[in-house]
């Protein structure tokens, strides 16, 4: 029992950060029920832009980038971690204003909208940084290992998961406890009485997008240097949102929070057995959960299903 | 302008003979003597066949039933895969081979759809999303089986033999014909079956699965033998297509190709007329052949020219040529009965 100790640490880990991704996914299903195909997309960009600007990479030989590389790394990657998710806010307000025609038909011309946008994206980043892997660079103070009991562990990824603990206490604080979170999840239960008492209704959906789009870019600064950048990254990360929001419940908050701690439990632990296989674990699970449950661990019923 | 869809676009009884047809046979017929004249080459035309099997075989599902399929490259890739170790491991033939690649989708597409055919909207497509990851996962990983990443390399392309006639598809151009004759086949096939009684009452589901059900029709057995058929067909394309690379490998199964497929069926407008796959398919391989000839970054503005669509015209261009010819006062008026709302 006791080797299975750091495979459940590995998959509470993965769990969590799992969660930071389908954090804003579900949020945009839930308040604007567009599944967001370009979630992935926005991931990378903003892995891609937080990358550029810890490594100065485009001001180059200029005054201000000698004088910016001279700061310590651990203020840029601070930088970083804030321009990343912004980066990608802003390119996820555009997208939603090129959705506003889909609005109103069904939910199939959302999904291909976000997906053809997807494809995009991805050839914008091929474009603007190479095909080729690469990596984010981290303050020494989070890199590297650490023994506990015996074993080794690598310190980036509890800083990662720490992150993400915070990260989703600050969603769920802000959709519960503020007055903009009550909005948000007004507009996500009646639009229409949303827009009578006077709230302007696209401006809160841009919002939305924008700020799913940013949780998005956060989650994939934090995780870049885990899995690594390549432009493809966007697919390997829409698939696992996707699951955790079916297995959770498309718009429960702790649905999906739940279904990502079972999603990562499961890969780390099969990973135990048969490493090779341990993807196909959050597969089986999504078919053995949703099997039962057809709304998933917490769902209600959406649009969606029509 | 309300969308149209499927429905609105009336039949032409159920014979096959109509304008459409009789534009695509010809095309079909002559495409070896033009392709190359026109700066094109004669492999192109095989995979734009056998692309064409795949995306009609699965409008049936996409278009008429409306059950969104997102995993459905799994089952050309089983078709391949099974073509592939059919001639490796069993014999090399033709006939044995695409009966191979066929049933062994069909079997895939039956019990996949058994699983989720009580499913409908996002959970159907979140489905067959998930299977179809399961099937490109075991195909990557089942290194013994289907040789991991690379995939089985070197398919011998077997003779055609039917009765006396033998006579060797080594070359792209016996290729094309005998994909152009199975094309033809299923084309016409498929047109028969979406204007009989079956098709209708596949439209009737898409609009409105409860009231089919109360009218009294088996909505599960149906949408379960409409995945199902809709495997077969990719199961066929996925055989002629390791024919026609010669290997089988697992690129081909992956969501990235999955999804490739229905925008190619969107771009068309599959969702408005039987040709939509077709106008599709064509124009996603000769944007690639053509926009790809000018810039490495073909798949940007392919992807952006897909966006605009659905911004602007959701019914592709299958819906823009039926939009300027009830314009131009040449097509048949539309049916006055009200439209029905799409639920």
């Amino acid at each position: 029992m006791f080797e299975l100790v750091p495979h459940i640490i590995n998959g509470l880990t993965l769990g969590l950060l799992f969660a930071l991704i389908a954090l804003g996914f579900t949020l945009i299903v839930g308040v604007m029920e567009v599944i967001n195909l370009a979630h992935g997309a926005m991931f990378a960009l903003g892995a891609y832009f937080a990358m550029t600007t810890i490594g100065g990479g485009w001001f180059g030989g200029t005054e201000f980038g000698q004088w910016w590389l001279t700061l310590p790394i651990g203020t840029r990657y601070a930088i970083g971690v804030i321009v990343g998710p912004l980066m990608a806010a802003g390119a996820g307000m555009i997208l939603e204003l090129c959705l506003r025609p889909t609005y109103g038909k069904a939910p199939l011309y959302g999904l291909l909208l976000t997906f053809g946008a997807a494809l995009v994206i991805e050839e914008i980043i091929r474009l603007s940084w190479g095909t080729g892997e690469q990596s984010l660079p981290v303050p020494q103070a989070i890199n590297g290992a650490f023994f506990m009991g015996g074993l080794i562990f690598s310190k980036y990824k509890f800083f990662a998961a720490g992150f993400a603990i915070i990260a989703i206490f600050g969603v769920w604080a802000f959709l519960e406890k503020t007055p903009y979170g009550a909005i948000i999840k007004a507009g996500a239960h009646d639009s229409e009485m949303v827009r009578a008492l006077g709230y302007d209704l696209s401006k809160l959906r841009l919002l939305v997008f924008g700020f799913g789009a940013a949780l998005a870019g956060l989650a994939g600064t934090v995780m870049a240097p885990i899995w690594g950048l390549r432009p493809h990254i966007g697919i390997d990360v829409i698939i696992p949102a996707f699951l955790i929001i079916v297995v959770g419940g498309v718009g429960s908050f702790w649905g999906a929070v739940i279904a990502a701690v079972l999603v990562g439990l499961s890969v780390g632990i099969t990973g135990a057995y048969a490493p090779a296989w341990s993807m196909l674990s959050m597969y089986l699970l999504l078919i053995a959960i949703v099997g039962f449950r057809a709304r998933g661990l917490l769902g209600r019923k959406s649009a969606l299903e029509n | 302008m309300p969308m149209i869809t499927l429905s609105d676009i009336p039949a032409r009884g159920g014979s096959p003979f109509t304008p459409a047809m009789g534009v695509f046979l010809l095309a079909l017929s002559t495409a070896p003597f033009w392709l190359p004249a026109v700066g094109l080459y004669q492999y192109l035309g095989i995979e734009v066949a056998i692309w064409l099997i795949f995306a009609l075989g699965f409008n049936l599902l996409f278009g008429y039933i409306g059950l969104h399929s997102f995993g459905h490259g799994a089952y050309l890739g089983i078709g391949a895969y099974a073509f592939g170790l059919f001639q490796q491991e069993i014999a090399v033939s033709l006939w044995g081979g695409l009966l191979a690649a066929i049933s062994a989708a069909t079997i895939a597409g039956g019990i996949v759809a058994a699983f989720i055919s009580h499913r409908r909207g996002i959970y159907y497509a979140l489905m067959t999303i998930a299977f179809g990851q399961i099937f490109w996962f075991c195909a990557i990983k089942l290194h013994g089986v289907t040789g991991g990443e690379d995939g089985l390399l070197g398919i011998p392309r077997p003779d055609f033999v039917l009765g006396p006639i033998r006579f060797s598809l080594a070359d792209n151009t016996s290729l094309y014909w005998f994909s152009a004759v199975l094309l033809a086949l299923v084309a016409i096939g498929l047109w028969r079956l979406v204007n009989a009684p079956f098709g209708r009452v596949l439209q009737a589901i898409r609009q409105n699965e409860t009231r089919a059900r109360f009218v009294g029709y088996d909505v599960w057995r149906i949408k379960w033998l409409t995945f199902t058929l809709s495997a077969a067909f990719a199961g066929l394309a996925g055989g002629l297509f390791s024919m026609a690379q010669e290997s089988a490998y697992p690129d081909v199964m992956s969501l990235h190709q999955s999804g490739l497929i229905v925008m190619m069926i969107l771009v068309g407008g599959g969702l408005v007329s039987f040709w939509g796959p077709v106008l599709g398919v064509i124009l996603y391989f000769v944007a690639r052949d053509v926009i790809g000839g000018i810039t490495e970054t073909w798949l940007l503005w392919f992807g952006l020219m897909f966006v605009i669509m659905v911004m602007s015209r959701p019914e592709g261009i299958a819906g823009l040529i039926h939009v300027a010819r009830t314009r131009l006062g040449h097509a048949p008026a539309g049916r006055s009965a009200p439209k029905p709302t799409e639920v």
